[in-house]
């Protein structure tokens, strides 16, 4: 039967060359659409990492007049041991400017046995920043005051890098090149729900890098208000001298980069969904016409004894078979981005895409081929005949 | 005789009333999605608000500092810009000024984030900001060091509420008062060299402009003084920057261009990706992806009409029409088709624009329709609606008319 049907769109190739095309670019597209879906969906599922609720971020310029690393550090003291007298204050965090759900990295490179991470992002910490963001520490421990005078620097690593680099390996102890790895820290979404945690390590700020550090990260207390949030400027904006200070709430930074990584993505779902109307508009009315113009072939079936489900599954697979043409053809190309590694995605995404498209594809040639099935169905033998 | 034709056409359309619908769906949802998409486009990088002399202006928004394994972009420092910007011979003019910062000021226990940004007073000549009240500061007030500040509408209106007029009022932020010397039409993020809330003159610049680093948060535009010399101001900037001393022994090159407003804003900071190939090709494959699948679409529904229409064909060959009378007559139709396509696509870009610029997803950016795309949108459609419906009819035409009549 199969040969049968393969032979009847042989011979009707140009017409059914267009058909295999237009299913084959919009298996493209919905493959595409599907891929980055499927990657934001699984970056959501991922825990956070961290607490962001009542976080809040001061940033302030000119805190590095003071020359001596020494001295800017002691300074800095004073000001977080200030704020974190305030009563509305859980904890105070000072780190680098790459801070939660901003836009700003800073990366760098891990070497380890022939393995190169390059993007690594790279967060200066203080020791109390773990208790404002309550980060999970897998293994080994988070900072503290003895570290100050280790001489190979020492640094936590997240669960991702770990993973990456090390496998199964226990890492803690491992000094690679001049960091001594101290820890592991659970995967933290920084860059926001849809985006995935990345690579990343923390170092301790010391008195070499202090000088261009200039965030303060607050975790406070839910009855903090716009009153309080005042007075917390005021406070550091008069302890810094001559200082540009801006707070901003982590809960709103969230939301600013969410919405960007969303709005290209509803975008591009809302024109794909009328690509697709168009499309399965097009299939039907082709396929529909052509059913027409067999009106005689099918009289001739029925009047043979083909029971109208024979002749209705008849077209349907035909629809099929060309649609499975343009899949394979598809899949080929689609296949290639998970084996060159264009985009750097991991391939579990690519095949859950590919997956969903190819199941998406055959739906819609069944829905579109499916009514012109039916009415082929209807058709009578003395009807058909009488009208050739 | 076209208007038999005509006529034909419309009836044509009417009697297979749903290939009508995808065929005009299809031109008519591409053009609006066309539309939409460059009408953004130009806003974000062709509106000429307030940089009305973009023509000859180029702008220098970046510095890249290479090493061995080092390397750093970022915007460029106050006196790098007027020690090497400044020297360029052939400029007329130049105006230095910093990138937006944000800041907040709390107003009867309320937060308001202020945007800001330091210019110098080059920066209102230059420049043509709409001024609603006021006027801007002067060179005189900038070297005094005078704290007044050019605010927008937007801001205006956050700050004060509804008030006639703000000049000379005070406005505090960053825990400084400013008085306010005029207010300007705000301008959508997007352009994001330009944009703020409030403008100050660099005098009143809390952090030092006087470092002498390359690298800063300030950047310039150079304004030539006719479109012809645009180009030798851009090389005369390259043979400065190439001659400069590298900062430190970490680095061996340094990169700064003066490029025109479309370069400079899709910059991204990295000499070795070019920011405008990025832009172009993810925008053309976009499109093309998405044009190829409305073509194959119509290409496909077209070619089905005409075979439908084989005996209709046949008749009129035999009772003596041309091919070329036959040609005519699918053009024509073609052309309805087209036409009325754009017409809907047309509506529906119009009501679309509408409602994205009521939903205010990015405050003050105000789409427009763009009627350059529309017609190239038109031509499009009407290229393909004739290559897929007119070339088929031709070549039916040239059948024998006994077979077109049993094709049915």
């Amino acid at each position: 039967m199969y040969r049968h049907l393969f032979k009847l769109i042989w011979n009707k190739r140009k017409q059914n060359f267009l058909l295999m095309s237009e299913m084959l670019v919009s298996f493209l597209v919905i493959f595409a659409v599907f891929t980055l879906l499927v990657y934001y969906y699984q970056n959501y599922k991922k825990p956070m990492g961290f607490d962001y609720e009542h976080v809040w971020v001061i940033s302030y310029s000119n805190g590095d007049k003071n020359p001596n690393g020494d001295s800017l550090k002691l300074f800095y003291e004073i000001l977080k041991r200030d704020i974190r007298a305030m009563p509305e204050v859980k904890a105070v965090g000072q780190m680098s400017p790459n801070i939660p759900f901003s836009s700003n990295s800073m990366q760098n490179g891990f070497r380890y046995k022939g393995k190169v991470v390059e993007s690594v992002n790279d967060y200066k910490v203080d020791d109390s920043y773990k208790d404002v963001l309550h980060l999970k520490i897998l293994e080994g421990r988070w900072f503290n005051k003895g570290d100050a005078v280790a001489h190979t620097r020492p640094v936590l690593i997240n669960n991702g890098l770990r993973e990456k680099l090390f496998g199964k390996e226990p890492v803690v102890g491992k000094i690679i090149e001049d960091r001594q790895i101290i820890g592991v820290v659970a995967d933290t979404k920084f860059k926001g729900d849809y985006t995935s945690a990345g690579f990343a390590s923390y170092s301790r700020i010391d008195t070499s890098n202090i000088h261009w550090i200039d965030r303060l990260l607050v975790n406070v207390t839910a009855d903090a208000g716009p009153a309080f949030e005042g007075r917390l400027y005021k406070k550091v904006a008069g302890y810094i001298e001559n200082s540009n200070v801006e707070i901003e709430h982590l809960v709103n930074k969230r939301k600013s980069i969410n919405y960007f990584a969303l709005v290209p993505i509803i975008v591009l779902s809302i024109v794909s969904c009328f690509l697709i109307i168009n499309v399965a508009l097009g299939l039907f009315g082709v396929l529909w016409y052509n059913i027409n113009r067999r009106r005689g072939e099918i009289g001739l079936r029925r009047a043979i004894g083909a029971t109208g489900r024979s002749v209705a599954s008849q077209l349907v697979i035909e629809s099929m078979i060309l649609a499975t043409f343009s899949l394979i053809i598809g899949t080929f190309f689609a296949v290639q981005f998970p084996l060159l590694n264009v985009f750097d995605l991991p391939t579990s995404v690519y095949m859950t895409a590919l997956v969903l498209s190819i199941i998406f594809i055959y739906l819609l040639v069944l829905i579109c081929a499916f009514y012109p099935g039916r009415q082929a169905a209807a058709i009578y033998p003395a009807v058909a005949l009488h009208e050739e | 005789m076209l208007k038999n034709y005509f006529k034909i056409a419309i009836a044509v359309l009417k009697r297979r009333k749903f290939f009508t619908f995808i065929s005009l769906f299809g031109i008519s949802f591409t053009l609006t999605i066309l539309i939409v998409l460059t009408a953004f486009i130009d806003k974000v990088i062709g509106d000429d608000y307030p940089d009305k002399k973009r023509d000859r202006s180029l702008y220098i928004n970046r510095i890249e500092e290479n090493g061995k394994d080092n390397n750093s972009s970022a915007t460029l420092s106050f006196s790098f810009l007027t020690r090497y910007a400044g020297s360029l011979k052939t400029a007329e003019k130049m105006t230095i000024f910093s990138e937006f910062r944000g800041t907040n000021t709390y107003v009867n226990n309320k937060k308001i984030s202020i945007n800001y940004k330091y210019t110098d007073a080059n920066y209102w000549d230059i420049l043509e900001y709409q001024f609603l009240e006021g006027k801007p500061f002067t060179r005189q007030q900038v070297d005094n060091g005078e704290k007044v500040a050019v605010i927008s509408a937007d801001i205006k209106k956050e700050y004060f509420g509804d008030v006639a007029s703000v000049v000379g009022k005070y406005i505090e932020a960053d825990n400084v008062q400013y008085r306010v010397s005029g207010v300007v039409k705000s301008l959508p993020i997007t352009s994001y060299m330009l944009y703020s809330d409030i403008y100050l003159p660099y005098t009143v610049s809390k952090k030092a402009y006087k470092g002498t680093g390359y690298k800063g948060e300030y950047m310039a535009i150079l304004l030539a003084p006719s479109k012809a010399d645009v180009a030798k101001m851009h090389d005369e900037y390259e043979q400065v920057v190439g001659k400069i001393p590298m900062e430190s022994k970490e680095f061996t090159e340094i990169h700064s261009h003066a490029d025109s407003y479309v370069v400079g804003y899709v910059n991204t900071g990295n000499e070795k990706k070019s920011g405008m190939l990025y832009a172009l090709t993810a925008i053309g494959s976009f499109v093309f992806l998405f044009m190829l699948l409305p073509t194959l679409n119509l290409v496909n529904i077209n070619i089905t009409r005409i075979m439908e229409r084989s005996s209709e064909i046949g008749v009129r060959k035999a009772f003596g029409a041309s091919s070329g009378t036959l040609v005519y007559q699918f053009i024509v139709e073609n052309i309805i088709l087209t036409l009325l396509g754009g017409v809907i696509g047309f509506i529906l870009s119009v009501i679309a624009l509408y409602f994205i610029n009521e939903m205010n997803l990015i405050a003050n950016l105000e789409l427009t329709i763009n009627f350059t795309v529309l017609f190239c949108g038109l031509v499009v459609c009407l290229f393909f609606g004739l290559l897929s419906g007119v070339y088929p009819a031709w070549r039916m035409s040239k059948l024998n008319v006994v077979n077109a009549l049993k094709a049915q």
